[in-house]
């Protein structure tokens, strides 16, 4: 039983690995393979954005340091690498002379604190309800489908924009942008707590929602297919009662749905980040975006490996529960050693 | 195939589906033809103009002073009160009930929405020189300045037109507008309707949604093909010729699975470059980057093929396969992918949509897109700001397109796969 | 006479589809068994045997649903009992069912023990665990599985084991009558024989009383059943000793159904079961006379009209044709 477990999980941090690897590589090769040398690129787009000249000397020595463009592109990726695993991003362009490992680490906590808890939520949610409409079929069903069509098809922005209307700007309930008040330092304090959850709500709810969309379907169809699986007739006829069969039948179409969120993660992210966008969140999507803006090179590389692994690792926190989880994994494992 | 279409058309989804989307493109070939304007011709002078009926004053007073014939007087008993209903805000409708009610009148017997009763009520009981206690002078001039423009409103002295001489500079009269004088609107000139009012640059909403739409379906529609072709080509590679090639192409699917198809998207349009960036660019991009769930889903049914009687039977007779790829399975698995491609259309129609919000959609001075639209939009805050017509309009076309795509793909898996029904 | 451990008189049941239309699947069907006999079940797919043995059980869930006609285990009359009566006292304890494919049968992601106790809890509750594991195990070692079995998921199991193991699930509370739906259909021969071998011992061991056994396998049901029933779009057209119906079938479809499988011919082994040329009726719209009619080498003009009724034949003997005994027999030796 162990050893199957073993040799899942070791499959699985092997894949981890690769695919850690790759991500490097292709944060590290795409910018490369545009035409035009980066570095000079990089100096060319200096001219526009920082004024100060010891600035743009100070930038220029270290870039082509950290790059190592006169030496050969192998040689370059480790430096890369090796400058990557130290935190070492460099300087940020727009945010002279702050560097990109300082701006990234004031904005990951906030894209963690907001991105998760507000995926697992919307899966719990949606989840339940997609469990819910195959079982009591009728109007909850007839009703609630056509809206988890719809609404997961809604684009992520949309739904944060619709939200932002409503709740902040007629409402007036919830504040239309930004982490916290922007009137406050951030500290300990009550005040300050109290303005971090009034500013956390909508965004979070925004995710929340589009994650239900796609899941409620998902869960439905799953739901409807385990419903009529053998083993729920076999126990109907030995004598076991419904709602026991029900929790049965929900476990089991709950399964597939966690590696399913896995598989989803990825576009989950990339929707939330434009939530983030659209309520000026202080996370990683907002920093992005002033990146984009500010044509801030180094930035932008930092902060798509960074959610590029957050991802990856995300994957494969749900796959190695998944694999305690369904016992069929276990199984499946120790039958081909 | 004529049984499959009609079947096809029996689903209701499918209908539903396909009626919206038909209607979409039909407006979006039909409007260039009707309104014949360049989409992103700058036409307004100032930022977000509401939806309405835009009359050109100059050619209402021209029309009332030039030609007799086109002046009309009508006697309308309605049209002071209207005149000051249109004028007076809520906000000084409620600050002329509290001013009543300190001078003694009962709550109950004010009505702030009777503009005739509120207006008779306060012209007996305003009195500029009563002082009410605890009214600041502020207020007190605030009172004085709008019992002054009721009073403007309510006066029956008629307008001055009057031009300036070119030599002494002095004005001459050259004609007036009283208060019961009237055109008739087919007798102006310019009239522009607007029904979406203008965005941030002052450019016609309308026009520029339809030829967006356009632009966005054509950019959907190219990353659509893309992906589907690269997906339908690998999913059969891996599926029907198998073994090492099947391997290697699952690792990169796999792999492409797992790393954020989106961050590749911002790396590759930012690589790009703003000026390299135009719409077709961008949906090859997307098309190049969203390729992975059609392979996955053609090679688990070329796999499930691969080994029906009629494909051994196609290989027993010595048959290429090219040909059994061609006669014996792409006709089983021509659905799916029909499927696919409809759902990579409406996918690729939202990730130009989300890169153009981070900004990294398509240059901007060509051609407007659903996604362009959004991100100007969101740049001049329009949502906080209450612009609905700038961003609400795009965002429902963005919504209809993927909904109705869906939906029609939802008909199609119930038309194809009749196992999943309930 | 032996204990009557199962009667059914007319039983009907229908489905409701989706689109609300009625299908009469299993149509006044009566049937018996008594106390140590197997009657078995024969029919091409889609005839209704598998809605007869879902209808045997008394318990209906959607799209299923009772018209008609009662059912009597060992004495005790079920119709119309309250159904959550018919799951804790009749369920498991007098009647069970082995469905098809059992392949699917138990919940994947439980341990068979903890299915046991649900199924043992279901009906007594005051049951300790402890006592359950002890009965499964003793169980389970009568039926010549190991006790290990009980620890292990069922995807650890083979198809074969696995379908023992719901053998030995079914009859853990000793039903009276067993009713098993094609229970070998999916298995390699060998393990199809320690199954057949397991349920003909459930009997000797004293785990069932009786058993109703449902195949298209004409070959095997000779060989399991006392008694054979042959089913036709939802009606018994045949009944009789299982030698009898074998060997000197009377209703044309029967005959059909017999020659098919005791003259294979060379290449259609696979097929022998829709030898008979055509296919049944749609049960959504039954004909009006005889339901085989449109099949049948033998039909009459009155055959598309009128209703047949099932004919006594004396000691049990049953078939439902127009035809005289004598004239079917002689027009079978012509053919031949």
């Amino acid at each position: 039983m162990l050893k199957g477990y073993w040799r899942y999980f070791l499959n699985k941090l092997a894949w981890f690995v690769v695919t850690f690897i790759f991500a490097f590589l292709l944060n590290f090769i795409l910018p490369r393979l545009m035409p035009g040398d980066p570095v000079a690129a990089i100096v060319a787009r200096l001219a526009q954005g920082v004024s100060d000249a010891t600035g743009v000397q100070a930038i220029y020595r270290q870039y082509t340091e950290l790059f190592g463009t006169n030496r050969p592109i192998p040689e370059q990726f480790i430096i890369y690498v090796r400058n990557v695993l130290r935190g070492d991003f460099g300087f940020s362009f727009s945010q002279y002379p702050r560097t990109v490992a300082d701006v990234i680490r004031s904005s990951i906590l906030w894209t963690i604190c907001l991105q998760f808890p507000a995926i697992i939520v919307g899966w719990l949610i949606g989840n339940t309800l997609g469990a819910l409409a195959a079982y009591r079929k009728g109007a909850f069903d007839k009703l609630l489908m056509p809206i988890s069509i719809f609404v997961s098809n809604f684009p992520a922005f949309g739904m944060a924009i619709i939200l932002m209307v409503i709740f902040a700007v007629q409402l007036k309930w919830f504040p239309t942008s930004g982490g916290y008040g922007f009137d406050l330092i951030p500290n300990l304090s009550w005040d300050f707590i109290r303005s971090v959850i009034e500013h956390y709500q909508l965004p979070f709810w925004s995710i929340v929602i589009i994650a239900i969309g796609g899941q409620a379907i998902g869960m439905r169809s799953m739901s409807i297919y385990e419903l009529n699986a053998d083993y729920v007739k076999f126990s109907r006829f030995m004598g076991i009662k419904d709602r026991k069969i029900v929790g049965y039948v929900f476990r089991n179409a709950m399964l597939p749905q966690i590696t399913g969120l896995a598989l989803a993660i990825g576009t989950m992210v990339g929707g939330a980040l434009v939530a983030e966008i659209v309520f000026s969140y202080p996370g990683l999507g907002y920093t992005l975006l002033n990146g984009i803006m500010g044509q801030d090179y180094p930035l932008i590389s930092a902060v798509t490996l960074i959610i590029t692994i957050m991802v990856l690792t995300a994957n494969f926190i749900i796959e190695i529960l998944y694999g305690i989880i369904d016992p069929r994994i276990k199984a499946a494992q120790a039958e081909q050693g | 195939m004529k049984h499959t279409l009609r079947q096809v058309f029996r689903s209701g989804k499918f209908v539903v589906g396909f009626a919206i989307f038909a209607t979409l493109l039909l407006i979006v070939i039909v409007y260039p033809l009707i309104v014949t304007d360049p989409p992103l011709a700058i036409i307004a002078e100032g930022t977000f103009f509401p939806p309405g009926i835009y009359v050109s004053s100059f050619d209402v007073v021209n029309a009332n002073t030039t030609y007799v014939n086109s002046t009309y007087i009508l006697h309308l008993p309605d049209a002071d009160t209207r005149r000051i209903a249109s004028r007076l805000t809520r906000e000084d409708r409620l600050a002329m009930k509290d001013w009543l009610i300190a001078v003694g009148i009962p709550a109950g017997e004010i009505d702030i929405e009777d503009t005739t009763q509120l207006l008779a009520q306060w012209s007996n009981h305003y009195d500029p020189k009563a002082k009410i206690e605890g009214m600041t002078i502020a207020k007190r001039n605030y009172y004085a300045r709008l019992d002054q423009a009721l009073k403007g409103l309510l006066s029956t002295k008629e307008v001055i037109i009057a031009a300036a001489d070119p030599a002494t500079g002095s004005l001459t009269k050259t004609g007036a507008i009283g208060r019961s004088d009237y055109v008739n609107i087919g007798q102006v000139a310019n009239v522009r309707v607007l029904p979406l009012g203008t965005d941030n640059f002052g450019r016609d909403i309308l026009t520029e949604l339809v030829k967006a739409t356009g632009v966005s379906l054509q950019i959907g529609f190219v990353a659509g093909l893309i992906a589907t072709l690269i997906g339908l080509t690998l999913g059969l590679l891996a599926g029907y010729v198998g073994g090492l090639v099947d391997d290697i192409i699952m690792f990169f699917t796999n792999l492409f699975t797992v790393i954020p198809t989106f961050v590749l998207l911002i790396l590759i349009s930012f690589s790009i470059g703003q000026e390299k960036r135009g719409a077709f660019t961008i949906a090859v991009v997307i098309g190049l980057t969203s390729w992975v769930w059609t392979t996955r889903a053609v090679r688990a049914q070329v796999m499930s093929l691969r080994n029906r009687d009629h494909v051994n039977l196609s290989k027993l007779s010595g048959h290429s396969i090219a040909y059994i790829i061609v006669r014996d399975i792409l006709p089983y698995i021509a659905s799916y992918v029909v499927m696919a491609l409809i759902l990579q259309i409406s996918s690729g129609i939202l990730a130009e949509a989300g890169l153009s919000i981070l900004g990294l959609g398509p240059r901007t001075t060509e051609v407007p897109t659903l996604g362009l639209m959004m991100n100007w939009a969101m740049i001049y805050q329009a949502p906080i700001l209450g612009k609905w017509w700038a961003y609400l309009p795009v965002l429902v076309t963005i919504a209809l397109i993927t909904f109705s795509m869906n939906l029609m793909n939802t008909g199609l898996d119930q038309v194809f796969n009749p196992a999943l029904r309930d | 006479m032996a204990n009557v451990m199962l009667e059914v008189r007319d039983l009907t049941t229908k489905y409701v589809t989706r689109f609300r239309e009625d299908v009469y699947a299993v149509d006044h069907v009566s049937l018996r068994v008594e106390e140590g006999k197997t009657l078995g079940i024969a029919g091409e797919s889609g005839c209704g045997k598998s809605t007869l043995a879902l209808s045997l059980m008394g318990y209906y869930f959607p799209p299923l649903h009772y018209t008609g006609g009662e059912i009597v285990i060992n004495g005790r009359n079920i119709t119309g009992m309250n159904p959550d009566d018919i799951r804790k006292s009749i369920l498991g304890t007098e009647i069970a069912y082995i469905p098809q494919a059992a392949m699917n049968a138990l919940n994947p992601t439980q341990k068979v023990i903890h299915f046991i106790e649900d199924v043992i809890l279901a009906h007594d509750p005051t049951e300790s665990k402890k006592n359950i594991y002890e009965m499964a195990r003793a169980s389970f070692e009568t039926l010549g599985l190991s006790a290990d079995v009980l620890h292990k998921y069922p995807v650890e199991l083979s198809g074969g084991m696995k379908q023992r193991t719901v053998i030995a699930v079914a009859v853990i509370l000793r039903p009276k009558v067993l009713i098993a739906d094609e229970p070998s259909s999916a298995l390699d021969v060998t393990s199809q024989k320690m199954v057949i071998k397991m349920l003909k011992d459930l009997m000797a061991n004293g785990f069932i009383k009786s058993m109703i056994f449902i195949t298209h396998e004409l070959p095997l049901l000779y060989n399991v059943a006392d008694d054979i029933m042959v089913m036709y779009a939802g009606q018994i057209v045949e009944r009789g000793t299982a030698k009898e119906v074998v060997f000197d079938p009377l209703h044309p479809y029967s005959k059909g159904l017999m020659g098919s499988i005791l003259v294979p011919e060379q290449g259609f082994r696979n097929t022998r079961l829709t030898a008979i040329p055509g296919a049944p009726p749609n049960l959504k719209n039954p004909p009006a006379g005889c339901r085989f009619a449109e099949r049948c080498k033998y039909v009459q003009s009155e055959c598309k009209t009128t209703s047949v009724p099932l004919y006594e034949a004396g000691n049990g003997r049953a078939y439902r044709c127009i035809l005289p005994e004598k004239t079917l027999r002689e027009a079978y030796q012509h053919a031949r």
